[in-house]
C-alpha cells in the first residue's frame, strides 16, 4: 500500500523547484488555487512516520496528516536540495531534529503575518 | 404537506433552575457546606472536563428534561436503554463524581444541600438525594459501547486515545445524585456573551425576532470551512413546503481534543459567516452549549437532537462522521441511528419515531468536495466525477493553517481565517493544545458575581 504526504507549494516554495523536473510533478488543487506535490511514502515507511508522531493519522484520502510542521519542511527542504521526490530516506534520517522540532511545536507556532 | 411548527422542548417542560432573587438565593445556600467546583483531569494532569459546564447546561434547559446528577438507577437506565426513569431518551450519563478524600471531607448526606463554588464565589446548590460508587471504565465502555456488544456501528474498543472515553475513565470513583440550582447566575465574557442563548429565550428569539417557523441547528465544534457553509446552505433546503427559514448554529464549548480549533476560534468564525453575507445574518444565527464534548458519533448526536429541539429547531442536519474522532465508529452510525435506529443501544427504530422520543426532524448529508470537472464545490451524491474529487479534509486543512499558508478562498472565506489567526496570535497556537487547555481551565468563560452568604 503507498501513502502519500502532501507538500503544499507557497509562492516562495515554488520559485525554488519551478524549471526544475519536479514542477511537473505539481497538482493544482481547488480549481487552481492551491499548489501540491504528493509525495509517495510506501507502507513501511509510513509506519515509521506514524510511530513517530503521536497525532499523525491516514486520512479518507490514504493521505498522513496532522504531521508537524517540522516534518513537511524537512520534506521540502530535501526535494528542493535534491531536485527529486525520493527523498523519504534523507528525511527519515532527519527524523530526531524533527522530533525535537516538533516537541516545541507543540507550545508555539508562530502566526503568519497578515493584514 | 402539513406545515411544520417549532416542536416542544424534551421532556414537555423546559427545565429552569436559575435563582435570580438574591434574598431565595442566600436562604437556599445559608449553612450549606461547601464545595469548591474541581476540573476532571486526564493522567498527565490536563483539564479535560469541567462539571460546572454540565451545571449550567442542565439547569438553563439544554439537556431538558434531565434536573441533575443522575441517581444510581436512572445511570443504568441510561447505560442500558439511553432512557431516563421518567421514559424519555437521554443519551449520556450526566454525573457530579468526587474523590474519595473530598467525600470524607465534606461528611455530606441523603437529603443534605450542597453549596457549589466557582471561582471561589457561591454558584449552585446540589439537593442529595443519593451517594453511590461507580467504576469509572466499566461507565466509560458501557456509554460508548463495544464491537461485541454494538456491532452494528462500533468497529473497535474505545481507549485511552479517546477523549469522550477518558472523561468518564477519568471520574472518582463517588458519585453525589441530586438536583442542580444556580443561584448566582455568572456572566459570560467576550467573545462567548455574544453568543450565549439559553433554549428559553433562543425559542423566544426563533418566533418573535428572526420569525423562523421551520429551523434547523447545525452542530459544529469548528472553524466553517467552505464545506461546512456548503453543507449548511444545502441541508437548509429541508424544511415542507418551503425551505428551511432559519440556520441555527450551536457551537459546542467546552475541553476539545488537542488538534481542534479554539472555541473563540469557532464562535467568531462561524460569526464571519453571516457577518460578511456568505449566509446572510437574518438566515443565520451563531450559539453555543456549555458541554466537554465527548465524540460519541451516534450518542453523541442523540445529546445534540434534544438540545436543539430544546433551542426550537425543527430539524437537525447530520454529516458523515458525526462528531467523530478516529475510526471507533462506522462512519455512518449516525445517520444509521437515524435512519433504522440502532437496536443494541435501545433503539429499533429512529429517535424520532419511539416512545418519549424526540420530535426534531433529522436531514442527514452525505460529502461536500471540490470537482474540477463541476467547477463548484458539488455533492457527493449529485455529483458523477467521483474519481476527480479533491476532498476537505479537515486534517489537510489543519495542515495548510500550521503552516502558516493563507488558504484560498474555496477552502476558507478570508474573514474567517483572520479569525484563526487573530485567536492564533492570542495564544500562540492556532489548535487546542495543552496549554490553551490550562488556559481555558483557569479562566473558563464566565466570570461570577461577588455574593457574601450570611454567616451561620
Amino acid at each position: 500500500m503507498v501513502y502519500y504526504l502532501g507538500i503544499i507549494l507557497d509562492d516562495k516554495r515554488y520559485e525554488q523547484i519551478k524549471g526544475t523536473p519536479i514542477e511537473e510533478k505539481v497538482q493544482y488543487l481547488f480549481g487552481g488555487t492551491l499548489r501540491m506535490i504528493p509525495l509517495e511514502i510506501p507502507d513501511d515507511k509510513a509506519q515509521q512516520i506514524l510511530k513517530a508522531f503521536e497525532k499523525a493519522r491516514i486520512d479518507s484520502r490514504g493521505f498522513i496528516e496532522d504531521v508537524p510542521v517540522a516534518l513537511k519542511r524537512v520534506v521540502f527542504e530535501e526535494i528542493a536540495k535534491s531536485k527529486s521526490l525520493d527523498v523519504i530516506d534523507k528525511v527519515l534520517e532527519r527524523l530526531p531534529e524533527i522530533q525535537e522540532a516538533a516537541r516545541k511545536e507543540d507550545e508555539y507556532i508562530p502566526p503568519p503575518e497578515i493584514e | 404537506m402539513p406545515m411544520i411548527k417549532m416542536p416542544p422542548p424534551h421532556g414537555g417542560e423546559l427545565v429552569y433552575r436559575v435563582v435570580k432573587k438574591r434574598d431565595l438565593a442566600e436562604k437556599m445556600a445559608a449553612g450549606c457546606v461547601e464545595y469548591e467546583l474541581k476540573p476532571t483531569t486526564d493522567p498527565k494532569g490536563v483539564p479535560i472536563r469541567h462539571v460546572y459546564r454540565e451545571i449550567m447546561s442542565v439547569c438553563y434547559g439544554f439537556f431538558s428534561p434531565v434536573e441533575g446528577s443522575m441517581v444510581q438507577e436512572e445511570l443504568e437506565r441510561v447505560l442500558k436503554e439511553r432512557r431516563l426513569l421518567s421514559e424519555w431518551i437521554f443519551p449520556y450519563p450526566i454525573l457530579f463524581d468526587i474523590s474519595d478524600e473530598d467525600l470524607k471531607a465534606l461528611d455530606v448526606k441523603e437529603g443534605d444541600r450542597l453549596l457549589l463554588k466557582l471561582k471561589g464565589q457561591p454558584f449552585a446548590v446540589m439537593d442529595i438525594e443519593e451517594i453511590y460508587k461507580i467504576n469509572p471504565e466499566e461507565v466509560a465502555t458501557r456509554t460508548f459501547g463495544t464491537p461485541e456488544n454494538n456491532p452494528e456501528v462500533v468497529r473497535v474498543p474505545f481507549d485511552e486515545k479517546h477523549p469522550g472515553w477518558m472523561i468518564y475513565r477519568c471520574m472518582h470513583p463517588n458519585v453525589i445524585a441530586g438536583k442542580w440550582t444556580i443561584i448566582n447566575e455568572p456572566v459570560f465574557k467576550p467573545p462567548y456573551d455574544r453568543f450565549w442563548f439559553p433554549p428559553a429565550e433562543c425559542r423566544t428569539i426563533i418566533k418573535n425576532v428572526k420569525k423562523w417557523r421551520t429551523c434547523i441547528a447545525h452542530q459544529t465544534r469548528n472553524v466553517p470551512h467552505v464545506g461546512h457553509e456548503m453543507l449548511m446552505k444545502c441541508a437548509a433546503f429541508a424544511g415542507d413546503v418551503e425551505p428551511a427559514h432559519g440556520i441555527l448554529v450551536n457551537a459546542i464549548i467546552g475541553a476539545k481534543r488537542r488538534g481542534d480549533y479554539p472555541d473563540e476560534a469557532i464562535l467568531e468564525g462561524h460569526e464571519a459567516v453571516n457577518k460578511y453575507g456568505y449566509i446572510k445574518p437574518e438566515r443565520h444565527m451563531v450559539t453555543l452549549t456549555l458541554w466537554d464534548m465527548r465524540y460519541g458519533n451516534p450518542i453523541e448526536s442523540l445529546l445534540h437532537g434534544i438540545i436543539r429541539q430544546n433551542m426550537g429547531c425543527t430539524h437537525h442536519m447530520f454529516g458523515r462522521d458525526h462528531a467523530a474522532v478516529g475510526d471507533y465508529y462506522d462512519m455512518y452510525a449516525t445517520q444509521i441511528l437515524w435512519t433504522k435506529g440502532i437496536p443494541s443501544f435501545g433503539f429499533d427504530a429512529p429517535p424520532n419515531e419511539v416512545d418519549y422520543g424526540l420530535k426534531i426532524l433529522p436531514q442527514n448529508m452525505a460529502e461536500f468536495w471540490y470537482c474540477p470537472v463541476c467547477g463548484e464545490i458539488a455533492y457527493s451524491e449529485s455529483c458523477g466525477h467521483t474519481n476527480a474529487r479533491q476532498k476537505f479534509s479537515g486534517s489537510f486543512i489543519r495542515g495548510i493553517i500550521a503552516e502558516g499558508i493563507f488558504p484560498p478562498k474555496v477552502i476558507f472565506r478570508p474573514e474567517v481565517y483572520k479569525v484563526i489567526v487573530k485567536w492564533w496570535k492570542e495564544f500562540g497556537y492556532p489548535f487546542v493544545n495543552n496549554k490553551y487547555l490550562e488556559i481555558k481551565n483557569r479562566e473558563l468563560e464566565v466570570d461570577l458575581p461577588p455574593m457574601e452568604l450570611p454567616k451561620g
